[in-house]
């Protein structure tokens, strides 16, 4: 079905809210998936993987950090989905790449590592430049990367399936590498590749962008009437003292 | 949107002119005592229009003789067409509800890019009557719907079908034969999101531009539809309505609670809109030349004042109250203005002294309405990106500093006490209507909307502040990270901090609390007339009152519509 972009953010922002995402988080989550679905990303495919382990979020951890100096700092996101811890990481590599020059943030136990791409896409438009590489897979590893320069608008982005052997410590890991000095534009290697990196540019991003904009959005009927469903916790009961206090 | 420099040098720095101060301006009961102006979304859509000659023509007129069936209006811009599609149905009158959970209408009407055919015409009748229930495409930008006055419909067609006028004073206490119950735009139900609005139907790119359209649409064809059911009524006695009754035929509209979450939601667009108020005040505090033509256009704009004040009707004694103090201001600033008008400054201060908030706001709007030249061009910077990055570089002792130099408001309410968190804001199962709970016995405030800043201020000030004491060089970035429950209220204070006015004070959950200075506030920015508070929860009011018709594009136009009066009847027998 056919729904505009505001809607779905809408709808987005009270299924997290419902969710137990803080204000500010829930926002942040809408924000990703409509950005990834908005720019061709597929933000809707990406949601739809995690919608199942959506409420538990709540009840993991809060983010950590387990390593920090000037330039560099581990964070623990206690296998939180990245709607959900990403962005306050990604705060933390401009802080540190506008102090140091460059920095890295390692994010582990992360899922929906895609969703960065809003975040390291905020970052460029704010002047600094972002890299982001991960994997995932355990028979087949696929490797993805994605950089935006410094105040710029769209980021570049690709993904290759690759030969190589499954690493237990790339495995919900997500690495950021964000400066203030250099524009940082990292390419897949074609040598572990297997068949073709697929590429997407920050002009390509861009068209996507505009057919968006004046087309809307398409969603499975199945998918928007969860996402409403979920949303529906955010809601009051409907009494007649209620409706004494509307409008 | 970027400002220009000379917009931002007026604003800030040392070439800055001298805004009012932001206590005196955001505090909420101001807010609620502002009046339409110049810059107000109607005047401003009605510049443009006559300025640029739409054509405006029906395209298909299909009434039956009781007025019901479907109507498309064609709009021809510099740049786009555009159509208005508007559907009348029969509606019982037990049936009539002005409430957003009505679902039934006299009329509903959609605003739609480009043409249309009959497959999309079929569409459209298919979505359009069921509002809410139906779904539309990113063609359509604007979908509303509107019940007739029963107060006035059927007597003015009698009327005319007799080949009588309306009389003038009951069309003083009701202005307008239909009103609209809800105005939706910005991608509700599928249609076009603003994004794409402001960026391909510039004709429309200024805020609630085309949603204001709509109503003067609805108002032209509210006209249009009383006289042909006249008409049809009786051929031979009908005579159609005088020029100068139908201008003072505007658009009635309801507006409920859902207005005051937007106020809190948009806060860098609200302080954008007061911005541009403030800066056409202070243009014209700086700039604006005293002499003999506008002290005579200043008494006449008093004068037309007093009298709207005495024909606005309304049975809410709040607001009864506040025509009759500002009926008294504005004798007595005639009476202070007659001792002698130097400077615009002094008037100012003076009515700070003397007269009632309404009539301070009220001595604005008649000031921006003399120097167009200085207000009119500030209506195109009323848009703005809405962003609000989080700063995480800024050190947690700035954010301190600037929760107590620019929310003290907030931090000014006991919190403690019950009264201060008395009400809870939140979304009814009922097509999500915004409510208003009482937190000591209604369940829900466990899913309250986060519209209580003051509160939220509050929590976030103090968590800082115990924080700092361990950690004096924490910075923000680092803070939300293990503080990730505080982002939304960081992020907010430091936007706002950017900004001239920032966030409107007022702790919407305090025991006092009047939502009605919320939907005052915005209804002002739209340009709407006559406040008739029904409770502290909703209001009417009249749109387009005054406004020239549709056959007058093209015509001389002096956008003199500000406070229209009732033709006396003299006019009303004269102007055919």
């Amino acid at each position: 079905m056919h729904i505009s972009m505001i809607e779905l953010k809408a709808a987005l922002r009270r299924c997290f809210e419902a969710s137990g995402y803080f204000v500010g988080n829930y926002e942040d989550a809408a924000e990703m998936i409509v950005w990834l679905e908005k720019h061709g990303l597929q933000g809707l495919a990406e949601f739809t993987s995690m919608l199942p382990y959506l409420c538990q979020d709540q009840d993991k951890p809060l983010s950590t950090i387990v390593y920090e100096d000037s330039c560099a700092i581990v964070i623990d996101s206690h296998n939180r989905s990245s709607l959900n811890c990403i962005a306050a990481a990604v705060d933390v590599a401009y802080l540190k790449a506008q102090e140091a020059g460059i920095a890295t943030v390692t994010v582990r136990n992360c899922h929906n590592r895609r969703f960065v791409l809003k975040a390291i896409t905020d970052c460029g438009r704010r002047g600094v430049s972002v890299a982001a590489y991960w994997q995932n897979g355990k028979n087949k590893v696929t490797e993805y990367t994605a950089s935006i320069k410094a105040g710029h608008r769209y980021p570049s982005y690709s993904e290759a399936l690759t030969d190589l052997n499954y690493c237990d410590q790339q495995q919900q890991s997500l690495t950021i590498i964000c400066s203030a000095r250099v524009d940082l534009q990292p390419s897949l290697k074609k040598i572990t590749a297997v068949g073709e990196i697929q590429s997407i540019s920050a002009e390509q991003i861009a068209e996507k962008k505009q057919h968006s904009v004046e087309q809307g959005i398409e969603i499975a009927t199945q998918l928007w009437d969860n996402i409403n469903r979920i949303g529906e916790g955010v809601l009051v009961e409907s009494t007649d003292q209620s409706r004494r206090g509307a409008g | 949107m970027t400002l220009p420099a000379s917009i931002i040098s007026a604003l800030q720095g040392p070439r800055a002119l001298p805004l009012r101060a932001v206590e005196q301006v955001m505090d909420v009961e101001r807010l609620g005592a502002m009046h339409q102006s110049r810059l107000s979304f109607m005047r401003s859509l009605m510049r443009r229009i006559m300025r640029e000659c739409w054509q405006i023509k029906i395209d298909k007129l299909a009434l039956d003789q009781q007025g019901y069936g479907t109507v498309i209006y064609r709009i021809q811009t510099p740049n786009r067409v555009y159509s208005l599609v508007i559907f009348s149905e029969y509606l019982a009158d037990e049936d009539r509800n002005d409430r957003v959970i009505a679902s039934k209408w006299d009329l509903t009407m959609a605003l739609v890019d480009g043409e249309i055919d009959d497959d999309y015409l079929q569409m459209l009748q298919r979505n359009v009557p069921r509002q809410e229930a139906g779904r539309v495409d990113a063609r359509v930008f604007v979908l509303s719907r509107a019940n007739r006055s029963m107060r006035n419909f059927d007597y003015i067609v009698d009327k005319l079908a007799g080949g009588e006028q309306p009389d003038i004073a009951k069309l003083s206490a009701v202005g307008y034969l239909y009103r609209t119950t809800a105005v939706y735009g910005s991608g509700k139900l599928g249609m076009a999101d603003w994004e794409k609005v402001s960026s391909c139907f510039v004709d429309f790119n200024r805020p609630f531009s085309a949603e204001m359209f709509v109503c003067l649409m609805l108002r032209n064809f509210s006209l249009l539809q009383v006289e042909h059911i006249a008409k049809n009524k009786s051929v031979d006695s009908f005579r159609p309505m005088k020029t100068e009754i139908k201008r003072f035929i505007g658009i009635g509209n309801s507006t409920g609670l859902g207005m005051a979450p937007y106020l809190i939601n948009h806060p860098l667009l609200i302080n954008r809109w007061i911005e541009m108020r403030e800066l056409a005040l202070a243009r014209i505090r700086v700039l604006g030349a005293i002499d003999t033509k506008v002290q005579q256009q200043l008494y006449v704009l008093l004068e037309r004042a007093k009298q709207y004040t005495e024909q606005t009707v309304t049975e809410d004694e709040g607001q009864t109250a506040n025509n009759k103090d500002l009926l008294e201001d504005l004798t007595a600033l005639e009476k202070n203005i007659r001792k002698g008008l130097h400077d615009w400054d002094s008037l100012l201060v003076w009515s700070e002294r003397h007269c009632s908030l309404q009539g301070q706001e009220m001595l604005v709007s008649l000031m921006l309405e003399l120097y167009p030249e200085l207000v009119d061009d500030l209506e195109n910077y009323l848009v703005v990106d809405e962003m609000m990055d989080l700063d995480p570089l800024m050190p947690l002792k700035k954010v301190q500093q600037i929760i107590q130099k620019r929310y003290g408001w907030a931090l000014s309410y006991d919190f403690s006490s019950p009264q201060a968190l008395q009400y809870f804001w939140y979304r009814s199962q009922e097509k999500m209507e915004p409510r208003l709970g009482q937190a000591s016995f209604e369940p829900g405030e466990d899913r309250q909307m986060p519209l209580g800043i003051a509160w939220e201020v509050r929590k976030c000030f103090d968590l800082v502040t115990s924080h700092l004491q361990s950690d004096p060089q924490q910075s923000t970035g680092h803070f939300v990270l293990v503080q990730p429950q505080l982002r939304g209220i960081l992020r907010r204070g430091q936007s706002m901090n950017k900004s001239s006015y920032g966030d409107i004070q007022v702790n919407l959950l305090d025991e006092n609390v009047l939502p009605m200075h919320l939907l005052r506030c915005k209804l002002a920015f739209f340009g709407v007339g006559k406040f008739d508070p029904k409770s502290k929860l909703w209001v009417r009011n009249t749109m387009f009152q005054g406004a020239p018709l549709l056959e007058e594009i093209g015509l001389p136009f002096n956008d003199d519509w500000f406070m229209p009066l009732a033709p006396s009847d003299g006019q009303a027998k004269e102007a055919s």
